[in-house]
């Protein structure tokens, strides 16, 4: 009996690992081998402590979180800016130091780490066998699991699946990405590190052999096989894995030394093959008990943070399923998608003629000071190298306008908007919204400023519904901060049903209410485009910047987008588009800037501009 | 801190650190052709490795073969087995994986070079380690400085095969061909180089170096299971340091120096930190290569200008 409750601790005290790396891997997508280094410094930590001075596990276990935790921010400060591969490399010196300073030290016992951590007791009572270990574990992991729950499955989480799906997107809707690695970071290291502890409790040894890279590994094993983005596919996983042991040694019937080798193959077998046939692990993202009843129900109700796999549009229950964690191949959703499927109708109905569902109070404020100068940029310039991107660059918006920007290709005209933003580092000039300078600002901070851009490339969060890009857009939720999420829960709770009802007025807005639950990545351009239209107009910011709305689409779609834009003049919006379409620019553009070479050429109304010879030929070539 | 600056003691580490640098420029060449050709977190180079140093052994001992012989026939099965990954795992999966290309690879190498690892404990008896007859060393001292003839022979193996890539890669039409795919793999296609059979290519090749290094190890000690996994981590951090799309002497001289750097620390550091020296040096590297002069944390990753 004392066996099998062995087995159930030890799959309690993966699962505590393995729900935390779950959050750090599957929800934000930051790839770690470190994990077994911070369980390493909760283990240590206690057998240290134990050992030379008797402090009670009671105090050890905050202990080891916290250190684990400081330690998981110190490595999540350089890993902001890495992209995977150089994270993977930086996690794995870290895993490799830590363990290596461990193993060297004196103190800590040297390679074979710190003996005999026993007679250990909590609130006075007795640890010594699996049975009376296991409350300890099942409570430590239960706490672990609620954690990272509250974290993921949330508006904060939310905001974790999309800096895993594209970051300078995220950024753009004015969350501060920064801010969220460097907490995810820390509190998954700090869970770590209380699993870490536990480890030592049940194996009564601290040796660096058991924190090392193997152990890394492992847990990330359990997590892909269960299920990136799904905390009970980790729970699932790490029974599995905990259980190939046994299961090699009774059910098989090898000895020790041969079923401890022959797991090891299979295990890594196993990741070979769920990479190859079933990437999304065993659970995938997203998938919820709820959203298998609902699917015996047949209807596409988005579930709150998570989604179901019905996609009222989407053929082929025999495909993948949707909403696979990672990555997903999914069918396109057969409406209207790009140039060929046009068919009006299906999918994208049209806009519907109502109004943007802006606040009135918003829409009456502005037009009170319609015509207000809004943007003043002055001087604007950036040299990358001996280029200069952007020369000497003035310009002007108003309060209710359509401003157009437009010339040739590599004007700069994307590199504007990318300064406006802070996305990129001007050199020189000005930058006045709503006459508060925000140049050297960053693009999240900016954005809660009220000065939002879209992308050419439309950059959806593929992973994440219609609705949950959209929802994103939302400013100002409780949810998406860690005091809001964890003190006021209640508050947040109808706060994120608030959002909800927004999000969904805006995607009704644009024409895609129907498609509310279905991924964006299964999308075509066209519709991928009103979404992320949807999303910008969510911000409800007093600026626009729209790169190329109407382009890469076919004609019925740049009819839906010029309504979906022209609406927004009346609400007093400010909106700046770069577009090559010069219907779009005639139809829309109240004023209008010629680019060429990173400097403005010209300015003036559309018919003043077309008229002009030079220009027609600095936009054709040779006439 | 023990400092012994002698100039005995700073000799001896000095031509440590140069024999270790050279292994260390082997294996970052071979683990950076792989990466910077193809991309693909290559783990289970690890395997590879392990995987020439045990055949070696094996056929060594088995057909009474000399040294030579037996690092050849090694150093193609590691080759063997590196193709077969490609063809077998790493191609399928990268058509099947799109962006998230990058991961699955990774994942599926980590547990490739996992199951290696142990069917190679499985095949060739747990972890009893395994020395390569036929190897026959001889002490040298060249003033005060010791090694050995085993040493003199991979330093000059290693480089004369780095120089060797270096001279295909710059003046043969097959390294054109991989550089043109390791610049621009879509383009290549275009102008009728086949990314595919170069991917392969560079996997032989890779695999092949890899295993010459690894049979030098084992030569030098013995083969066992998991030696592939410390030699990993080097070949990583050469290849990264170096930057995996630089010529081969370039990375080779970069893989001598942070043996030189390694070897050296041993003036100021005991042995146990020594290992530790270059992963010190990988994690600050990492750590700040991302840092432009006057950028502040907040300051994000600039996008792509249009």
């Amino acid at each position: 009996m004392e066996i099998q409750v062995n087995y159930i601790n030890e799959i309690l005290i993966f699962v505590t690992f393995a729900v935390s790396l779950n959050l750090l891997l599957g929800y934000t997508g930051q790839v770690s081998v470190a994990h077994g280094a911070f369980g390493a410094l909760g283990g240590f930590a206690l057998g240290y402590l134990w050992l030379h001075h008797h402090t009670p596990l009671i105090y050890v276990l905050p202990i080891g979180f916290v250190i684990a935790g400081a330690a998981g921010m110190l490595v999540g400060i350089p890993a902001l800016r890495l992209t995977t591969e150089w994270l993977i490399l930086l996690t794995l010196a870290v895993q490799v130091i830590i363990v290596g300073l461990i193993s060297t030290s004196n103190t800590f016992g040297g390679a074979y780490g710190l003996q005999d951590i026993t007679k250990l007791q909590i609130f006075g009572h007795q640890l010594s066998s699996p049975t009376e270990q296991f409350p300890l574990y099942l409570v430590v992991a239960a706490l672990a699991l609620a954690l990272c729950w509250r974290f993921g499955e949330s508006p904060y989480g939310r905001v974790l699946r999309a800096i895993r799906e594209d970051e300078p997107a995220t950024r753009a809707l004015g969350k501060n990405v920064f801010a969220y690695k460097l907490t995810v970071f820390a509190l998954t290291s700090a869970i770590a590190g209380a699993a870490g502890v536990l480890l030592v409790v049940q194996s009564t040894v601290a040796s660096p052999g058991t924190f090392s890279f193997d152990l890394s590994t492992a847990i990330i094993a359990m997590v892909i096989f269960g299920g990136m983005g799904n905390l009970v596919g980790s729970i699932v996983g790490a029974a599995v894995i905990v259980l190939t042991t046994p299961f090699f040694e009774s059910v098989i019937k090898l000895s020790p030394q041969f079923s401890s080798l022959w797991r090891l193959v299979a295990y890594g077998l196993l990741l070979v093959l769920v990479m190859r046939l079933r990437p999304q692990g065993l659970i995938p993202e997203g998938f919820t008990v709820r959203g298998l009843v609902r699917r015996g129900a047949r209807k596409p109700e988005p579930v709150l943070g998570g989604q179901t796999l019905e996609a009222s549009s989407v053929s082929a229950p025999a495909a993948v399923p949707v909403g696979g964690g990672f990555p997903t191949t999914v069918p396109r959703a057969g409406a209207a998608g790009d140039s060929g499927a046009a068919a009006t109708g299906s999918g994208v109905a049209g806009p519907r003629h109502a109004a943007p569902p802006e606040p009135s109070e918003l829409v009456a404020e502005r037009a009170r000071h319609r015509g207000e100068l809004v943007l003043s940029v002055k001087g604007l310039s950036k040299n990358f190298g001996g280029i200069a991107a952007a020369d000497d660059l003035s310009m002007e918006l108003h309060r209710g306008t359509i401003t157009a920007l437009v010339g040739p290709n590599g004007a700069g005209k994307t590199t504007v908007f990318n300064l406006l933003t802070g996305a990129i580092r001007p050199d020189r000039g000005q930058i006045l919204l709503n006459g508060q300078d925000v140049f050297g600002m960053t693009p999240n901070k900016v954005a809660r400023l009220g000065m939002v851009r879209s992308f050419q490339d439309v950059r959806v969060f593929s992973r994440l519904s219609c609705l949950q890009n959209v929802m994103l857009g939302v400013q100002g939720q409780i949810g998406e901060h860690v005091g809001g999420l964890l003190l006021r829960p209640v508050r947040s709770f109808t706060d994120e049903r608030e959002t909800r009802d927004t999000a969904m007025r805006w995607l009704d807005f644009v024409g895609m209410k129907d498609m509310a639950a279905v991924l964006t990545g299964a999308l075509g351009f066209g519709q991928q485009k009103l979404v992320a239209l949807a999303r910008v107009l969510a911000t409800e910011a007093e600026v626009l910047l729209l790169d190329e709305p109407a382009s890469g689409v076919d004609q019925q779609w740049v009819d839906v987008m010029l309504e979906l834009i022209e609406q927004l003049r009346p609400e007093g919006r400010t909106v700046c588009i770069v577009e090559h379409n010069l219907n779009v620019v005639g139809r829309l553009a109240d004023n209008i800037y010629f680019m060429e070479l990173g400097r403005i050429s010209a300015e003036g109304s559309f018919s003043e501009l077309t008229g002009d010879e030079r220009l027609a030929q600095a936009y054709f070539g040779t006439a | 801190m023990h400092i012994d600056l002698g100039l005995d003691n700073f000799l001896q580490l000095l031509v440590n650190g140069l024999i270790n640098g050279s292994a260390f420029a082997l294996l970052g060449v071979a683990f950076g052709i792989i990466l910077g050709v193809t991309g693909r977190f290559h783990f289970a180079f690890a395997f590879t490795y392990a995987l020439s140093a045990y055949i070696a052994a094996e056929v060594g001992l088995a057909w009474n073969l000399p040294f030579w012989l037996a690092m050849v026939l090694g150093a193609i099965a590691g080759l063997v087995l590196g193709v077969l990954m490609e063809f077998l795992v790493y191609r399928p999966l990268a058509r099947r994986s799109g962006a998230y290309a990058l991961l699955t690879i990774f994942v599926s190498s980590l547990g490739l070079a996992i199951m290696g690892e142990n069917l190679l404990s499985i095949i060739f008896h747990s972890s009893a380690s395994e020395s390569i007859s036929g190897v026959s060393i001889t002490a040298i001292k060249v003033g005060s400085v010791d090694f050995t003839s085993l040493n003199v022979e991979m330093v000059l193996t290693s480089w004369v095969l780095i120089l060797a890539l270096a001279v295909v890669m710059s003046r043969t039409k097959f390294g054109r061909m991989v550089r043109a795919v390791r610049s621009n793999p879509d383009m290549s296609l275009v102008v009728g180089v086949s990314p595919g059979a170069i991917f392969l290519a560079v996997f032989a090749i890779g695999s092949l170096l890899g295993g010459v290094a690894g049979v030098f190890q084992a030569a030098q000690t013995a083969a066992t299971p998991s030696m592939g996994f410390e030699p990993i981590f080097y070949a990583f951090t050469v290849a990264f340091l170096a930057g995996a799309a630089r010529p081969p002497v370039v990375v080779g001289l970069v893989g001598l120096a942070v043996g030189i750097v390694q070897s050296l620390s041993g003036l100021f550091l005991t042995s146990q930190y020594a290992g530790l020296v270059v992963f010190a040096i990988l994690f600050i590297y990492v750590a700040v290569r991302p840092l432009q002069l006057r950028s502040v944390l907040s300051r994000p990753a600039p996008l792509p200008a249009a």
